[in-house]
C-alpha cells in the first residue's frame, strides 16, 4: 500500500472504510465517521496521532468500520485548511480520477 | 500444546486426557504427546512407556515438519495432533490426508491451534476426527459448522465419493 | 457450453447460504474482520480504495447471452452501471455494498454464475484460449478439461488454505493465447502419434514481483490421470510452499528454489501414490458428459463466398478497416471470429456499461450462436458469426460504441485498475493508457506501426501483465510521486519472454513521450515488415536506450 507517513510528518487524520458498503470515511471531532474529508479532525504530531487512532478504535468500532489507519495531511487552501499528502489519499477522498462522475467528487460537483 | 478445554472427538465432547511433554522433560504417568523431534530421538524409550503415545506435528513457516520422517513409527501412535499455527497456514490439511490415505492411520487425528468455524468441514473431509475448538464454540455451533457444504465435487479422506464420480454411480 | 446439473446448482446455492451466514455473523460482530477476510476473499469480495469490489467468475471466459444480460442487470441494480473485464477472463464490479452481496450472488446463481474462489489462497478461475471451439488447428477444446478442473478444484478441502493464490490456464492450440507459461500450472493439449490426447504440464510460471517462465514437468499425462496428477502438484505445493513471506509463497518460488527436476520427482512420487488408489481416475462417462457440452454448435454448411460481404467491404472503408484488424478466420467456411475491442480511444480499458453489455448479449444471441468470450487482454469475442452477418454485427457494434478497429494495435492496451481503484497500487495506470491511446489515435498511424502490445501495471503485482508486454509499463512510487518504469520485448505466448528494463523510470508527464520515442525508434530500425517484437529481438536494447536517455 502506498501510504506515506514520512518522518517528521506533522499533521494527520484518521480514515477507514465503512463496513456495510465500503465507503471511505474519516474520523470527525464528534467521534463519528463522516464521508467528507473536510469534516475530518486533524491533529498535530505523533503523540496526538496515536491518541486519535486510539480514540477511533473505541468499543464497537469493528461493527462500523474496517481498516482504520492514520495518514498524513498538509496545509492547503481547502475547507478545513488541509489536504491529504499522498496521491492515494487524494484519490480516496475524491474518487477515481478517470471517472469524475463517480465517487465523492460526483456529489460535490454541480 | 495446551490441553484442550473444548475438545470434540468423533462428534462428542470429550475430556483431554493427553499431556504435552516438552522436548527436555520427563514423561508423565499417562498418555503423553511429544514433538516430532522427540519422537525421532527417543522412540525406543517412548515405545517402552506403558501409556498411549501421541505426536504433535508442527506446520512451520518457511518449512513444515515432514510426517514421512516418522512413517515407521506411526503404528505406535494413538493420537496425532496437527497444528494450525495460524488459520492461513493450511499445511495441516495435506498432512492429515497423507496420514489417513498413504499411511492408513487409524488413531485420533486432532486439529489444534487456530481452528476456525469455517474450516471445520474441510478438516473433517481431510480426515480429522477430533478438534481442539475455540473455548467459546458451543456444540451446536460445531454441528452447524459440520453441516456446511454437504455436497462435494471431489473425493478426499471422508466418505463422500465426490459428485464427479457420483453422477455415474461410480465407486471411487 | 456447460450447463449446471442439480449438483452444480446445489453447490452454488450452498455456498451463497454459507456466505450469507458469514456476512450476518460479521455484521453482528460474532465474526471478526481478521477471520472474515479470508472467507469474503474466497467469495471474491475485496476491499478497494473507494468501496468493496466483487470479482465474478467467468469460467474459461465463456458466457451465454442470458448470463451477459444478468451481468448488465447486476451492474445496474447493485453497482454504478458498469463492469470491468479482467486479465483472468472474469468481471469485476467496483461498488457493491457488502450487505447486498448475498442477494447479488443469488441473482448470479439464477444464471449459473458465482464468485467462488475468485480470490483468496485457493485455486482460482481456470482460463483458456478465447477462440476455443472456433479456431482451426485446435487439438482439443481446452474448455473440456477446464471445466473438469473447475469442478475438482471447487471447495477442495485440502487446497483452500494454500500458501498463496493458484492460477491454472489451458491451451489447446499451437498458438498459445492463454499465456500458459506464465501460470502456476499451464496445460498444453497434445496428441501422440496414435492420435490420442494427452496433457503437457508446466509449473511455476508467474508474473508479479518475480516473473518466471514455467518449467515443463510432464510430457503427456493421460486424460483419466489428469486430476490425480494435478492433485499431486497441489499437495507438493501445499506442503512445501513457503509461508514465512508472502512474496516468496507462490509455486514459482518453490520450483525456482528446488529446481524443475526435484519438482518433477516429488510430483511423480506423490502421483504414484494417488494413482495407485485410483480414487481420482476420471471416469470416461464424466469426461464425455462434459465434452458433450462443448461439442460444435449447429453450424450451417456455408461457403466463404459471400458477395454481400464483398460489396460492403469494398464500399465501406471503416467496415473494411474493422474487418482487417478485428476479424479472425473461423475453422468453418462462411463463419468468422469477431473481436470486440473494449479499448476505445481515450476510454478505460476493459470497461463496459450495462447498456453495452445488454447490446452485446443481444448481438450474440442473434448472430453468434448465443456465445460470448472474454479474453485475458480485456476484450470480448463473438466466436461464431456468419460472414454474411458481419456487416449487421458491425453496425450494431457501432451503435453501442464497440467498434474500435484496434485489435492487437498500439491502442489495444492492457491496463490494470491501478491507483484509481486498487488498494495495492502505487500509481495510476488507466490515465497512462488513455493518454497513449490518444497520442496514437490516428488509425493510419496505428496500422503503420502494426502489432504492438502495451501492458500497464500500477504496482509490482503485475495484474496488467507488464512483464510480458512488447512495451511494459510499471507504475512505481518514488517519495509520493508516480513514476513509470519501462520494459521492452516481453511476450506471453509460446515464445514466452520477460521484458527488459530500459533504464530509469519516467514521470507521468514524460512517459507517453518515452513510449512515442520507443515507437519511433522501432519505425526507424525495422526492416521488411518486421513487427515491433521482431525488430527488438534483432537490434536489442541499445538504440532504444539511446533514444530514451541520450548517448552514454
Amino acid at each position: 500500500m502506498a501510504q506515506h507517513v514520512s518522518k517528521g510528518a506533522r499533521f494527520h487524520a484518521v480514515t477507514a472504510n465503512r463496513l456495510t458498503d465500503g465507503e471511505v470515511v474519516y474520523f470527525s471531532d464528534q467521534g463519528t465517521w463522516v464521508e467528507n474529508f473536510s469534516q475530518a479532525v486533524i491533529v498535530d504530531g505523533a503523540e496526538a496521532t496515536e491518541a486519535l487512532l486510539e480514540k477511533a478504535k473505541t468499543d464497537g468500532f469493528l461493527q462500523v468500520v474496517i481498516d482504520v489507519y492514520p495518514f498524513e495531511v498538509i496545509a492547503d487552501e481547502t475547507a478545513n485548511g488541509f489536504n491529504p499528502a499522498s496521491v492515494r489519499e487524494l484519490i480516496r477522498a475524491a474518487g477515481p480520477t478517470v471517472r469524475l462522475d463517480l465517487g465523492k467528487q460526483a456529489a460535490t460537483s454541480s | 500444546m495446551e490441553p484442550s478445554k473444548n475438545l470434540i472427538i468423533d462428534g462428542v465432547i470429550a475430556e483431554d486426557i493427553w499431556t504435552y511433554i516438552e522436548d527436555d522433560s520427563a514423561l508423565v504417568d499417562g498418555p503423553c504427546v511429544v514433538s516430532l523431534a522427540r519422537l525421532k530421538q527417543d522412540f525406543e524409550a517412548l515405545q517402552a512407556h506403558p501409556f498411549p503415545l501421541g505426536l504433535v506435528v508442527r506446520a512451520g513457516t518457511k518449512q513444515g515438519e515432514d510426517i514421512n520422517d516418522v512413517a515407521n513409527m506411526l503404528d505406535a501412535l494413538s493420537l496425532i495432533a496437527i497444528d494450525f499455527p495460524v488459520y492461513r497456514n493450511g499445511r495441516g490439511f495435506s498432512t492429515a490426508r497423507v496420514l489417513r490415505e498413504d499411511y492408513d492411520f487409524k488413531g485420533e487425528l486432532r486439529a489444534v491451534g487456530e481452528v476456525l468455524f469455517d474450516q471445520l468441514v474441510f478438516m473433517q473431509r481431510c480426515g480429522f476426527n477430533a478438534y481442539a475448538l475455540p473455548e467459546n464454540m458451543s456444540p451446536d455451533t460445531y454441528n452447524q459448522a459440520m453441516r456446511m457444504l454437504p455436497g462435494a465435487y471431489q473425493p478426499a479422506s471422508d466418505q463422500r465419493r465426490g459428485i464427479i464420480w457420483q453422477r455415474h454411480n461410480q465407486k471411487s | 457450453m456447460y450447463r449446471y446439473d442439480e449438483f452444480d446448482h446445489a453447490m452454488v446455492r450452498q455456498r451463497v447460504e454459507q456466505f450469507r451466514d458469514q456476512v450476518a455473523r460479521r455484521m453482528s460482530g460474532e465474526l471478526e474482520e481478521d477471520a472474515f477476510k479470508p472467507l469474503r476473499l474466497m467469495n471474491g469480495v475485496y476491499l478497494q480504495l473507494h468501496a468493496y469490489m466483487l470479482r465474478v467468475a467467468i469460467p474459461y471466459g465463456t458466457l451465454s447471452s442470458r448470463q451477459m444480460h444478468q451481468l448488465a442487470h447486476i451492474a445496474r441494480k447493485y453497482d454504478r452501471g458498469y463492469g470491468h473485464f479482467t486479465t483472468r477472463q472474469n468481471i469485476q464490479y467496483n461498488w457493491p455494498a457488502l450487505e447486498a452481496i448475498p442477494d447479488l450472488l443469488d441473482e448470479l446463481a439464477e444464471v449459473e454464475m458465482h464468485a467462488i474462489q475468485t480470490s483468496g489462497n485457493c485455486i482460482r478461475n481456470v482460463t483458456a484460449d478465447q477462440y476455443a471451439g472456433a479456431i482451426d488447428g485446435e487439438v482439443e477444446d481446452p474448455r473440456i478439461i477446464s471445466e473438469v478442473i473447475r469442478q475438482w478444484s471447487t471447495f477442495h478441502p485440502e487446497f483452500s488454505f494454500l500458501p498463496r493464490k493458484f492460477k491454472i490456464a489451458v491451451s489447446g492450440h499451437a498458438n498459445d493465447r492463454a499465456a500458459i507459461r506464465f501460470h502456476d500450472i499451464g496445460i498444453a493439449i497434445k496428441k501422440d502419434s496414435a492420435g490420442a490426447i494427452g496433457y503437457e504440464i508446466h509449473v511455476g510460471g508467474g508474473l508479479g514481483r518475480s516473473p518466471f517462465i514455467a518449467k515443463k514437468i510432464a510430457d503427456f499425462v493421460e486424460p483419466q490421470k489428469l486430476l490425480a496428477y494435478l492433485e499431486a502438484v497441489m499437495r507438493v505445493y501445499n506442503q512445501l510452499g513457503r509461508r514465512d513471506n508472502s512474496y516468496k509463497a507462490r509455486i514459482k518460488i518453490l520450483v525456482h528454489e528446488i529446481g524443475a527436476e526435484e519438482m518433477r520427482a516429488r510430483v511423480e512420487a506423490e502421483f504414484a501414490k494417488i494413482d495407485a488408489r485410483g480414487t481420482l481416475n476420471l471416469p470416461n462417462e464424466e469426461r464425455q458428459r462434459i465434452a458433450s457440452y462443448f461439442a460444435p454448435p449447429e453450424f450451417e454448411t456455408l461457403t466463404d463466398d459471400c458477395p454481400e460481404f464483398d460489396a460492403k467491404y469494398a464500399e465501406d472503408k471503416a467496415f473494411a478497416q474493422w474487418i482487417k484488424t478485428n476479424i479472425v478466420a473461423h475453422k468453418m467456411d462462411g463463419y468468422a471470429i469477431v473481436n470486440i475491442s473494449l479499448k476505445p480511444i481515450g476510454g478505460v480499458p476493459g470497461d463496459a456499461t450495462d447498456v453495452q453489455m445488454d447490446r452485446i448479449a443481444n448481438i450474440a444471441k442473434a448472430y453468434s450462436l448465443d456465445e460470448i468470450r472474454v479474453t485475458h487482454e480485456q476484450n470480448l469475442v463473438l466466436p461464431h458469426v456468419r460472414k454474411s452477418d458481419l456487416y449487421v454485427v458491425y453496425e450494431a457494434l457501432c451503435a453501442a460504441d464497440l467498434h474500435t478497429p484496434n485489435l492487437g494495435l498500439i491502442s489495444d492496451q492492457i491496463a490494470c485498475p491501478g491507483l484509481d481503484y486498487c488498494n495495492l497500487a502505487n500509481a495510476r495506470s488507466i490515465p497512462v493508457a488513455q493518454e497513449i491511446s490518444e497520442r496514437f489515435s490516428d488509425l493510419n498511424r496505428q496500422a503503420d506501426i502494426g502489432e504492438l502490445h502495451i501492458k500497464i501495471s500500477g504496482c509490482i503485482n503485475a495484474c496488467g501483465h507488464h512483464h510480458v508486454g512488447n512495451i511494459g509499463i510499471l507504475g512505481v512510487d518514488k517519495k509520493g510521486t508516480e513514476f513509470y518504469q519501462l520494459t521492452l520485448g516481453g511476450t506471453p505466448d509460446e515464445n514466452a519472454a520477460i521484458g527488459d528494463i530500459t533504464g530509469p523510470a519516467f514521470t507521468a508527464d514524460k512517459v507517453v513521450d518515452a513510449v512515442e520515442n520507443i515507437v519511433e525508434t522501432y519505425m526507424l530500425e525495422r526492416k521488411d515488415g518486421e513487427k515491433f517484437l521482431q525488430t527488438y529481438r534483432r537490434v536489442g536494447m541499445a538504440p532504444f536506450k539511446e533514444r530514451l536517455y541520450g548517448a552514454e
